[in-house]
């Protein structure tokens, strides 16, 4: 059917292109030049054979036959001058040439889908094909060509006619030509906002569309102000040869448009099937990215996903990366769901429409995979703000103890001197009772500084930021209340948060294992490669508390910390 | 006596120079840094230079550094490093290289002004001074197994002079007991823990320590 409605077209255009060079010579534009016939018949037969194309190996719908349709119209301009022709072809043509118009409207609108999108588009459709049939019906039957003083093509047959009303023809005509200009003018207006309004892939689709429509326009709205100028049609015309030339590069734009259109469209489905047959089966968390790179063979492949809860994008494994950005080349997708926006990728610009290429199942991994990322973002974070959480402690600790060393405990110093001083003075003068009240203050100074200096060190053990892990154990082994012995202690210097997990470690665990009545602890610490192994032993009877800020403090350093009855095992990562 | 005194905090440090100078000890400078003392040592080659541990920028070991820096670089000059902390570590730091002339005291000793005259005086004559709270603790140290536990009581209080950085004739002195009697202690103790006796003095100080800390 299509076939032959193809092939009917086809004869058309040879049937036009005999009257061309016969009969019409003078009575079409095409008979006027070499050039003119050419494009003419180039133009009609290109667009026939790209509606062909477009039906048989397109998934464009009902595109490939309306351009099959208007590129047989396209020729009905060469039968209405079959000079000495049958009336009724003639005629006929004369009737039929009125749709070509409304049909590349209709066209462009339509491509490359073959559905019209949007009530402006289906309105403006609709109301050229009813303007078209209405001027067609009222011509044929008050149209006398023999009494129009402006006809050149065809001046002598309408076999519809009725009663010859050659004023309200005249008036038809003139009416017809005005609202072709305001039609045309609706097309380049709505094809524009398209451009500007429509997303990534829907635009790159209209674009082999957007300027034959721009040229058709252009052409039709000159023809109304030429044709207002001259009053009379002249195919000799240097401007009126101008405007067909125009018209004809058009249907040729138009004719390749549609095969561009179609073979992107094959492009992309080859591409579609591949990640289909690479996603069969769902892909494991945070190897989509991977599947569909090979899928559509682009190694550069990225997916972003977007949280929008924190504003950013992040990778599968839930690390912040950059807001994807054009480069050459390379295309961005966003991709929608529900409205909200899951992922944008950077891919390779030769698949132009990986939104489509992608379907329900792929959507749908990448959905989960998203909410995988977001909810590794969020563990991130976490992880992040305990390690903050930690370090600011450990920051306020030491910055106390610095002020307690500044502070209090210099002043107590210099009392001291000052006591010293007023006793030695008092000890002169001979006044013993003033003086053993002086000695007696100077020992409570001296109290109170040591207490403050244990005190002190139990917020923050200076020399453990100073000189290290060893030094610090090997004083608290020194100053415990029960015998510690240390078996192995490492003696390179650590990540202050490593050696304060560390220290705090030995510390907590010889502190326990003295509330549980052990005799003694060992301590060990060595490196096993990136790992710091700390391990306190004792004697003591089974402990009940889980000491949970120790295993705070580990896990906030991605280390691990075994608590066992008497026994305390932790890896701190020091690599 | 002509010491340099350095302390960043200027309260302490005028309490620390008053009493000097009360005792009769010539104050030759005051600085607040490392740098500062550095150049003031260089300057004025002081007998001692007291210095606190804690000094500008870090407040963390500036004066330990220094005091190595100045036993590098005038030998005569002893080091009198004042701590808040009892800290053998910086101790061992200390003395590990050049021994001689060197002293490591808590601040609060500087109430006990004839203490630290004593220990300058120990410096100059080119001893070694171990703050006595830090041999104590390491002698009374807890300990699964003491080898201490041989030693007589007159004994483990010789092995602590010994630490502290006397020598013989200053530990006869202490004990009101013949240099000859002290010498056979110290035979004793060092069979009984199975040292080796050094004649060098220093080293003896810090095999002593290095002892008492493992």
């Amino acid at each position: 059917m299509r076939l032959a409605a193809g092939l009917a077209g086809i004869a058309t255009a040879l049937g036009s292109l005999a009257i061309v060079i016969g009969p019409g010579r003078n009575t079409t534009y095409a008979g006027y030049s070499a050039l003119a016939a050419t494009l003419m018949v180039g133009s009609g037969v290109g667009l026939i054979l790209a509606g062909l194309v477009t039906s048989f190996f397109g998934s464009g719908g009902r595109t490939g036959d309306l351009a099959v349709l208007a590129g047989a119209v396209w020729f009905a301009p060469v039968w209405v001058g079959w000079h000495n022709g049958p009336p009724l072809v003639r005629s006929v043509a004369m009737l039929a040439a009125l749709f070509a118009f409304p049909l590349f409207v209709h066209l462009i609108l339509a491509a490359p889908s073959g559905r019209l999108r949007g009530a402006a588009a289906r309105a403006l459709v609709l109301t050229v094909y009813l303007e078209a049939g209405l001027v067609a019906v009222a011509l044929g039957l008050v149209r006398d060509p023999f009494f129009d003083p402006n006809c050149w093509a065809n001046c002598t047959d309408n076999v519809f006619l009725l009663r010859s009303l050659p004023g309200l023809a005249r008036g038809i005509e003139s009416a017809h030509l005005w609202f072709t200009v305001l039609a045309a003018i609706a097309l380049i207006i709505m094809i524009g906002w398209r451009l500007l309004t429509d997303s990534g892939p829907a635009r790159r689709g209209l674009l082999p569309f957007a300027l034959p429509a721009a040229l058709l326009a252009g052409a039709v709205i000159a023809h109304a102000v030429v044709l207002q100028r001259t009053s009379l049609e002249d195919p000799s015309h240097p401007a009126f040869q101008m405007i067909f030339i125009v018209e004809c590069t058009a249907v040729l734009l138009l004719a390749a448009g549609l095969v561009w259109s179609t073979v992107r469209t094959r492009l992309q489905r080859r591409a579609d099937r591949g990640i289909t047959a690479n996603l069969g089966q769902a892909p494991p968390p945070g190897s989509l990215q991977a599947a569909l790179a090979q899928a559509v063979d682009d190694p550069e492949l990225r997916i972003a996903y977007w949280l929008s809860d924190s504003q950013r994008y992040v990778d599968a494994e839930g690390r912040p990366v950059a807001e994807p950005a054009i480069r050459p080349g390379r295309t961005l997708t966003t991709l929608v769901r529900e409205g909200r926006k899951i992922a944008v990728v950077s891919h390779t610009a030769a698949v132009p429409d990986l939104e489509r290429a992608i379907g329900a199942a792929v959507r749908l991994a990448l959905e989960n995979e998203r909410l995988q990322a977001e909810m590794l973002a969020h563990l991130d974070q976490l992880r992040a703000s305990r390690v903050r959480i930690v370090e600011t402690g450990d920051a306020e600790r030491r910055q106390l103890e610095r002020d307690l060393h500044d502070g209090a405990q210099q002043r107590l110093l210099a009392l001291s001197y000052d006591l010293r001083l007023a006793r030695a003075q008092t000890q002169a003068d001979d006044d013993a009772p003033t003086a053993s009240l002086l000695t007696e203050a100077m020992g409570e100074a001296q109290a109170a500084l040591s207490e403050l200096r244990v005190l002190a060190h139990g917020i923050y053990p200076v020399i453990l930021a100073e000189a290290g892990l060893a030094p610090a154990v090997a004083t608290l082994a020194e100053t415990a209340a029960l015998p510690v012995e240390v078996l192995d202690l490492v003696e390179g210097r650590y990540a202050p948060a490593i050696e304060t997990a560390a220290y705090l470690l030995v510390a907590d665990g010889v502190d326990d294992a003295a509330h549980r009545d052990a005799s003694h602890v060992t301590v060990d610490i060595v490196q096993n490669g990136e790992k710091l192994m700390v391990a306190v032993e004792d004697d003591g009877i089974n402990r009940t508390s889980e000491l949970v800020q120790l295993a705070d403090r580990v896990g906030a350093l991605d280390g691990r910390l075994v608590v066992e009855p008497t026994r305390l095992r932790a890896e701190l990562p020091c690599g | 006596m002509r010491v340099v005194v350095a302390d960043d905090v200027m309260l302490t440090r005028a309490g620390i120079v008053r009493l000097l100078k009360d005792a009769g000890i010539e104050v030759v400078a005051e600085v607040e840094d490392a740098s500062a003392l550095l150049h003031q040592v260089h300057l004025t080659r002081p007998d001692v230079a007291l210095v606190d541990i804690r000094m500008p920028p870090t407040h963390t070991d500036e004066g330990v550094v220094a005091a190595e820096a100045i036993r590098r670089e005038l030998p005569e000059v002893g080091v009198l490093v004042l701590s808040e902390y009892v800290e053998p570590a910086y101790a061992m730091r200390l003395i590990q290289e050049h021994p001689e002339r060197v002293g490591y005291l808590l601040k609060e000793r500087v109430f006990d002004i004839a203490t630290v005259v004593d220990a300058l005086r120990r410096l100059t004559d080119g001893e070694t001074v171990i703050d006595p709270t830090i041999v104590s603790r390491l002698v009374g140290r807890r300990r699964r197994v003491n080898p201490l536990a041989n030693l007589s009581d007159r004994e483990r209080e010789v092995l602590g002079l010994i630490a502290e950085g006397m020598s013989n004739r200053a530990i006869a002195a202490r004990l009101f007991v013949t240099e000859r009697t002290v010498e056979a202690h110290v035979t004793q103790i060092f069979q009984k823990l199975r040292l080796a006796e050094s004649p060098d003095q220093h080293r003896r100080v810090l095999a002593v320590l290095e002892f008492l800390r493992t």
